[in-house]
């Protein structure tokens, strides 16, 4: 390989400023010509694609959420209903376990079965905590009569912040499996694949959660 | 730290080279997955590693902070506040995707980041257009009859 | 609660002739034909080869199988709707309003979820990674799931003609219509749950294509060196991908508001039956794109084929593509221009719908201009594409009329409208279908199509076509608007009639295209394809086998040019031998086959059926069984297969022995 490979690997000249293109083999990454991409890197791709659509999703739920934010049916509206001591817990249950599963891939890549479960249990834990939360949450508003049959406000709240706890649900019930299928198999590389992709989605959803926390809550109280 | 045995396996036939430094970062030439370590990092130092996380964790703790407590604050002008909320909220968004999803603009990161641009791209259509038609239609529509016996 | 929810006997037809006698021999018939393949042994074939095949080209034929049988289904209410109206003028026909508004919705969601999207994703399967020169999609495992799913729909849809009703909402259910409180049955839970179902399926087909377009091509494939085909494909791919999570969104929001009380479209507690509209059109205007974009890619291939010249513009036409793609989503409003969002946003979206026509103006003289100066074969295939080019200019003209929102406000929802889609679907969609059919065929199965058949299908169709939608267009500036189950203006009779009359020639169409299946494998000895490379073509399918092997080609192709197929037939006509020397053969890994897919589907089709009836312990059963066959797919060792290098050295022996031997004929 020639020299811009050595610069590309060191980051210091990363759009070959300094390097004509060389001919023959061409080097540029992301243009695809080098014949079909390895394994990890096509899965890893339809995972974030994946991802993307997941995004739209909500955003579809977002939309919705803002254009009936106002119709109350004369009843209650965020700065009745929501508790934003209750929120920042919630949050930051989900950043630290966005954390560690930071740590947990640091392990994954490392080969450490042991520091990868106790990571892994560890975000278990924080998000079954914030599932635990945002049900005690709900059940509050539907027990006072303000469930989502109540109001559209309603409706499109619960369906918004209830498509992201169904999101985590699954992302626990896949953490599980995932962390069974470690102790199973060890680092296979397709266990490794997989486990990309859980990241990635775990990480998603706390992007996700930014969104809900920020607009919903946040900007639901401001605004009222 | 031990590390089991792996199995082998074949080459795959949609793979054109071995992939047992993957965790190493991007391979040169090579197209970089999201959440997979850039190269400069492959020195793969725990310190360095855990550095980004933490740096990432406690950017996002400071924003997510900073978004609690404007509400009701005096430090910041108080129509402005809605904005401020939504600028942390898209820099913590940028501080996940560089410190925990490993997102450079370097050209091995240009699918990924192509691929976010589009999803944002139909994201922004998908939900300021719905906002701008409903409004629209909302503003052309006579009231309802409940909206009427409403007193605010 | 009952141990079946609401499902009880009188879900059954038994007073209704129609339905009930159609479902009984629809029943017979396939239990016919499990016992005939049965008692021939077929079935352990059918199942190892087909049904759990991971393999694309399989994959993509079923699709098309699929497709075809559907469009039988579809083409039979579009017969009994046209006969209805043909007779109902001042008297009630012979279709009770409940069954015709049933048969009018069955017909659009069949044709477009369960025809179009099918018929273009098989041909995309069959053909997309042999042009780009490589082994099998990205995720071929995902992509079998796809396809079951969609057939789960399309058997869920196909219940509900003999177990409850279908939706009457037409083929999107608007509310509030679509409401509990104003379609209390089954029909439109019917409907949402089997397009739910068949979108997970395509949603995960655009990630797969997108996946394989943009990270799995051969060596030296640059993008500027991809098949037209392959292009459309990712654009429309792209579209998939974020368009369905729209439809997937909006649709929950109305199973929420039928089954949970919630309040997203009803009249009452502040719902916003507009904000349906809104959504579903964000998706439903995309959705028309992605159907006609690889339809556009076909034509590239075809015209540029037939016309023995490359692609005219090849650069243009990736613009123009990727233009398409983009404003297509920035178009969704004119199809409610008349829902009251005032004269700025209608500006706005009417602009935007007139401006998507220049990218499409841009691919017709483009095609065009690869025809001029070209050595022309009229071989149906082209005759397909000219019959679309010169229907499909006329029924984009008449989109352009209706992005001017004035004349949309008379033209909203009449049957010009009606023919307006129907003339780009029919002419667009499914002529490109149908050219992409016959041309890749010889492909799919070694065996070319009877091509005179073909060539009075082709005549039969256009013919009919223009005789069935013609007349839409005249009862449209008339006044006639959609759907209507009887009428009594005297000036639309005769129109009608004769659309009824137009639909008969379709009809004939269809009955030849299925002698000419028929008689293409009886006789298909003549037609044999030998060397794979039955048209002459330029792009790299025609490089392998008819059919392919599993593994496509037994070393990828090295790319060098566009048309890289030509390139190599060129050289090899030059020097006078094939263009690469026989490679060294090695075993190559494949993905084996799953029943993972059918599994998924069946489970889908169980949990479907069980949401729609209100079972819910058998919803429980159904999902902890799909969640399980995704463990037990995952848990699996051994998720590839090698194929050994004697048995791929024989495979491309032979062909290549067949190619050396019609070189040597040609250059004798």
């Amino acid at each position: 390989m020639s020299a811009p490979s050595t610069a590309l690997r060191t980051g210091k000249d990363p759009y070959h400023l300094g390097h004509a293109p060389s001919s023959g083999t061409p080097e540029f990454t992301g243009h695809g010509a080098g014949g079909p991409a390895p394994k990890p890197i096509v899965v890893g791709y339809g995972f974030w694609l994946f991802i993307l659509s997941d995004v739209v999703l909500f955003a579809s739920f977002f939309a919705a959420y803002a254009v009936l934010v106002y119709a109350r049916a004369g009843g209650p509206g965020p700065r009745d209903l929501f508790d934003l001591r209750t929120t920042e817990i919630e949050t930051a249950c989900l950043l630290l376990s966005s954390f560690t599963c930071g740590l947990a891939s640091m392990a994954v890549g490392r080969r450490s079965l042991l520091w990868t479960e106790i990571a892994l249990a560890v975000t278990g834990l924080l998000g079954a905590t914030f599932i635990g939360i945002e049900i005690h949450e709900f059940a509050r508003l539907v027990a006072a009569d303000d469930g989502p049959s109540r109001s559209a406000f309603l409706t499109a709240f619960f369906t918004l912040v209830g498509c992201h706890g169904l999101h985590v649900t699954c992302g626990l019930l896949w953490l599980a499996t995932m962390m069974a299928q470690l102790r199973a198999k060890g680092f296979t590389p397709s266990v490794r694949h997989r486990y990309l992709c859980y990241s990635l989605f775990w990480h998603a959803l706390d992007i996700v959660w930014i969104g809900i926390f920020s607009g919903v809550y946040i900007i639901g109280v401001l605004m009222q | 730290m031990s590390s089991p045995p792996e199995t082998p396996e074949h080459p795959s036939p949609l793979r054109i080279s071995s992939e047992e430094d993957f965790d190493l970062g991007s391979r040169v030439g090579e197209d970089r997955v999201l959440g997979q370590l850039p190269s400069e990092l492959s020195s793969r130092t725990l310190r360095a590693e855990l550095g980004g996380y933490l740096i990432g964790l406690a950017l996002a703790a400071l924003l997510t902070a900073a978004a609690f407590l404007s509400v009701g604050t005096q430090a910041i002008y108080a129509p402005g506040i809605v904005m401020a909320v939504v600028v942390f909220g898209l820099a913590q968004v940028g501080v996940h995707l560089v410190f925990f999803l490993h997102m450079t603009t370097a050209p091995d990161n240009t699918n990924n980041a192509l691929a976010l641009a589009f999803g944002f791209l139909i994201v922004c259509v998908i939900v300021f257009g719905t906002i701008w038609v409903m409004h629209q239609m909302d503003h052309n529509m006579m009231p309802t009859s409940s909206s009427l016996t409403m007193l605010h | 609660m009952t141990l079946l929810g609401k499902l009880s006997w009188q879900a059954l037809p038994l007073n209704e002739p129609l339905p009930l006698f159609s479902g009984v021999a629809v029943f017979l018939i396939v239990i016919a034909l499990i016992a005939w393949l049965g008692i021939k042994g077929y079935l352990p074939y059918l199942w190892r080869e087909w049904i759990t095949s991971v393999d694309h080209k399989r994959i993509g034929v079923m699709y098309c199988l699929l497709a075809w049988v559907m469009l039988l289904r579809g083409f039979i209410d579009a017969i009994m709707m046209r006969a209805q109206q043909a007779v109902a003028f001042r008297a009630p026909g012979f279709l009770p309003p409940s069954h015709f508004d049933q048969v009018f919705s069955a017909h659009g969601t069949i044709m477009i979820f369960f025809v179009a999207m099918p018929f273009v994703i098989g041909l995309m399967n069959l053909i997309v990674p042999l042009q780009l020169g490589v082994r099998d999609v990205a995720f071929p495992t995902l992509n079998s799931v796809s396809f079951w799913l969609t057939c789960a729909g399309a058997l869920l849809v196909n219940i509900s003609l003999v177990v409850g009703e279908f939706s009457r909402t037409g083929w999107l259910p608007f509310p509030p219509l679509a409401e509990l409180k104003f379609s209390p049955g089954v029909g439109v839970d019917y409907y949402c749950w089997a397009i739910q179902i068949s979108g997970i399926g395509t949603l995960m087909t655009g990630i797969n294509f997108v996946t394989t377009i943009l990270k799995l091509r051969a060596p030296g494939m640059h993008y500027t060196r991809m098949p037209m085909f392959c292009w459309t494909a990712l654009a429309s791919n792209l579209l998939i991908i974020a368009a369905f999570p729209v439809l997937t969104a909006t649709l929950a929001m109305l199973l929420l508001d039928r089954y949970l009380g919630f309040h997203f479209f009803t009249n009452s507690g502040g719902g916003n039956s507009m904000l349906f509209m809104n959504l579903i059109w964000a998706w439903g205007h995309p959705e028309v794109y992605l159907l006609v974009l690889p339809a556009f890619g076909i034509y590239s291939e075809v015209v540029s084929t037939f016309s023995s010249k490359p692609l005219f513009g090849y650069r243009s036409m990736v613009y123009a593509t990727m233009a398409i793609c983009l404003i297509s989503f920035m178009v969704w409003l004119h199809h409610f221009f008349t829902m009251g969002a005032g004269a700025d946003v209608n500006a706005f979206f009417g602009i935007m719908s007139m401006i998507i026509a220049v990218p499409t103006g841009v691919k017709i003289f483009n095609w065009l201009f690869t025809m001029y100066g070209g050595t022309v074969r009229f071989a149906s295939p082209l005759l397909w594409s000219l019959g679309f080019i010169v229907s499909f200019a006329i029924g984009g003209m008449t989109g352009v009329m209706l992005a001017i929102p004035p004349a949309d406000f008379q033209l909203h929802n009449s049957l010009f409208l009606v023919a307006h889609f129907h003339n780009v679907i029919i002419a667009g969609v499914l002529f490109g279908a149908f050219a992409g059919y016959t041309y890749w065929f010889p492909k799919a199965f070694g065996f070319k199509l009877d091509e005179r058949l073909g060539k009075w299908a082709f005549w039969l169709w256009v013919i009919g076509f223009w005789v069935a939608w013609g007349p839409g267009y005249v009862v449209g500036l008339e006044g006639m608007t959609r759907r209507l189950q009887h009428y009594d203006v005297a000036a639309w009779h005769p129109w009608l009639i004769v659309a009824a009359g137009g639909v008969a020639i379709i009809a004939a169409g269809v009955a030849v295209q299925i002698a000419q299946l028929v008689v293409s494998i009886r006789t298909r000895e003549r037609r044999r394809d030998i060397t794979g490379d039955p048209w002459d073509g330029r792009n790299l399918e025609w490089a392998t086998a008819s059919p392919p092997p599993s593994f496509n080609f037994a070393v990828l192709p090295n790319v060098t040019d566009q048309e890289p197929y030509w390139d190599m037939k060129t050289r090899a006509r030059e020097s006078g031998h094939l263009a690469t020397p026989e490679p060294h053969y090695e075993p190559i890994p494949m993905p084996r086959n799953s029943p993972t897919g059918f599994v998924t589907a069946f489970f889908a089709v169980l949990t479907g059926f069980a949401l729609i009836w209100h079972i819910w312990w058998i919803v429980l059963i159904g999902l902890t069984g799909a969640y399980a066959n995704f463990v037990l797919f995952a848990w699996r060792d051994h998720d590839e297969v090698l194929i050994p290098a004697g048995e791929v050295a024989r495979l491309d022996r032979a062909n290549r022995a067949a190619r050396t031997a019609a070189l040597e004929r040609a250059t004798a």
